[in-house]
């Protein structure tokens, strides 16, 4: 697919997305199905970290609407279906779990703390403040980073279809439901970058200062090293990063630059 | 009685009005003072986003069961917008997404500052702070459960009455979630007891107030409980909120409607 796909499909219906939201998975999952296959152990593991991630998606609300992201009511609108789309993805990544008989419990470990990534551990009190500075042109930033998280986590349920033929209908499902995520990030990124030179540098500092994917400074460190080798670790993975590289560098206003630094973040 | 997540999470869905005939407003328009307490009610369900807000700055939502219910709470009451707003537009009011902008933008100070405070509030007294955010949630939901039933019944209006009938049953569960965790909180917490009476005496409001013009806010008081009848409903509301362990003889809603001058 070529970066600039989505910007020829003309505006993204938020409402109509509301309307078609996909709620719970579990009628579709067959768990006898998948306890008679089984689940290798690397699946088990990158199931469990995808379900972590998607139980994420509160901080990550959270994170966005102290700032002036809340203000805006079409990306709040989105906000409001695709947390209620993630809790159901996350649902069923449980259900699965639950059919092999695997650990369900939250991935517990230390964390990885490099000081790139300082800015995103960073609590609500100094996100406010931050945002609050920088008005609504942070906006751009907070939809170019979630853009290129959802391309990650699509990376990484394409992998797990590939390890895991028994749930390659499950995770199609999935992907569908995040394509339309990454369908109205890509627009707004796309609209608000070219809008401003500021949004520009505002969204070129949130992406040199991110972890990737959104969320995983709260993850354990032994199990994002896992997440990286196991979805960017080969060839195969490298250029699905260097896609997602070119498609972040192809946005107004960013570069190579961007890009690049991103595919060495992405792969370990 | 115990809350049950599972359940409300996989019966969550958006309020339906498409079996609803809205064409009868062609005939039969909604008049203007009743148009202009749907378009608050439209603005405040857009709004809640606003409140999720609130709520995520404090430590509460790690709770699982928290987290469950404010994702699909914030969408059920989206979509409480978007059927008031359906209403509205039959009318000719466009409720759309860059005038709700537009209305938060003029929020500027006050609204910036809000999730500072709650975090640090949320800082510094920690898990007692979340039976506040509980207790005044229950308080809302009581409120707008009120509202609604009774916008349903001076209006008299079929079509609407069945809207509003459905989105106040949505608002139930919204209660009995609230209720359930405030009382829990509550029981076990002198100090949480404390905290919530302080923060609900001194500083609850009408839902709404802080975000719409105070005018609107005196309209929709006068529009929907003025008078004995209207009275009566607030003083059940407020007879709710007493019953959450520590609030007894609390008459935060009927105390708003007095500063208001709403006649009894």
């Amino acid at each position: 697919m070529s970066p600039r796909a989505t910007t020829t499909t003309g505006s993204f219906d938020v409402r109509e997305f509301a309307a078609t939201a996909r709620g719970s998975h579990r009628a579709e999952i067959d768990g006898e199905a998948i306890a008679r296959a089984g689940l290798a152990p690397d699946a088990v593991h990158l199931i469990r970290v995808l379900r972590d991630l998607e139980r994420g998606t509160l901080d990550r609300m959270r994170n966005l609407l102290v700032t002036a992201t809340h203000k805006d009511a079409r990306v709040t609108a989105f906000l409001a279906t695709w947390a209620f789309e993630k809790y159901w993805v996350a649902d069923a990544l449980d259900a699965v779990l639950g059919a092999v008989g695997a650990d369900t419990a939250p991935l517990a470990g230390p964390l990885r703390r490099s000081a790139a990534e300082r800015a995103e551990r960073r609590g609500p009190i100094r996100r406010a403040l931050a945002g609050n500075i920088a008005g609504a042109d942070i906006v751009a930033g907070h939809v170019a980073t979630g853009l290129v998280d959802e391309l990650i986590t699509n990376a990484a349920y394409r992998r797990l279809g590939e390890a895991a033929s028994v749930l390659s209908s499950l995770v199609a499902t999935l992907i569908a439901v995040k394509d339309r995520h990454v369908a109205f990030l890509a627009e707004e990124a796309e609209h608000k970058l070219a809008a401003s030179t500021r949004a520009v540098r505002l969204a070129r500092k949130a992406i040199a200062q991110a972890a990737w994917p959104i969320g995983a400074t709260e993850i354990p460190a032994a199990d994002r090293s896992f997440f990286e080798a196991f979805v960017f670790g080969d060839a195969e993975g490298r250029a699905a990063a260097e896609a997602i590289g070119a498609r972040l560098a192809a946005l107004p206003g960013l570069g190579q630059a961007q890009g690049s630094s991103l595919v060495a973040r992405l792969v370990p | 009685m115990a809350f049950d997540i599972d359940k409300y999470t996989t019966n969550s869905a958006a309020v339906g009005w498409s079996d609803l005939d809205f064409d009868v407003f062609d005939e039969h328009p909604l008049p203007e003072n009743t148009l202009r307490t749907l378009r608050y009610m439209c603005d405040i369900e857009y709004h809640t986003t606003c409140y999720l807000r609130d709520l995520l700055t404090t430590p509460s939502h790690n709770e699982p069961e928290v987290g469950a219910f404010m994702t699909m709470w914030n969408r059920e009451e989206f979509w409480h917008g978007e059927a008031l707003a359906a209403v509205l537009a039959k009318h000719g009011i466009t409720v759309d997404y860059d005038v709700l902008k537009a209305t938060r933008l003029k929020l500027g100070w006050k609204d910036r500052l809000d999730p500072i405070k709650q975090s640090i509030m949320g800082g510094l007294v920690g898990n007692d702070f979340v039976a506040v955010h509980m207790s005044w949630g229950a308080a809302n939901e009581w409120s707008a459960n009120a509202a609604y039933l009774r916008m349903a019944e001076l209006e008299g209006n079929p079509v609407l009455a069945e809207l509003l009938k459905r989105i106040a049953k949505q608002e139930t569960r919204h209660v009995a979630f609230y209720a359930s965790q405030a009382r829990d909180r509550l029981k076990d917490s002198k100090k949480a007891q404390k905290l919530t009476r302080f923060a609900l005496s001194k500083f609850w409001g009408p839902v709404g107030s802080g975000v719409q013009d105070d005018a609107e806010v005196t309209h929709v008081m006068n529009h929907l409980f003025a008078g004995p009848d209207g009275r009566k409903l607030v003083r059940d509301v407020d007879s709710h909120i007493a019953k959450l362990p520590g609030m007894e003889g609390l008459t935060i809603v009927e105390d708003s409607l007095e500063r208001r001058g709403i006649a009894a």
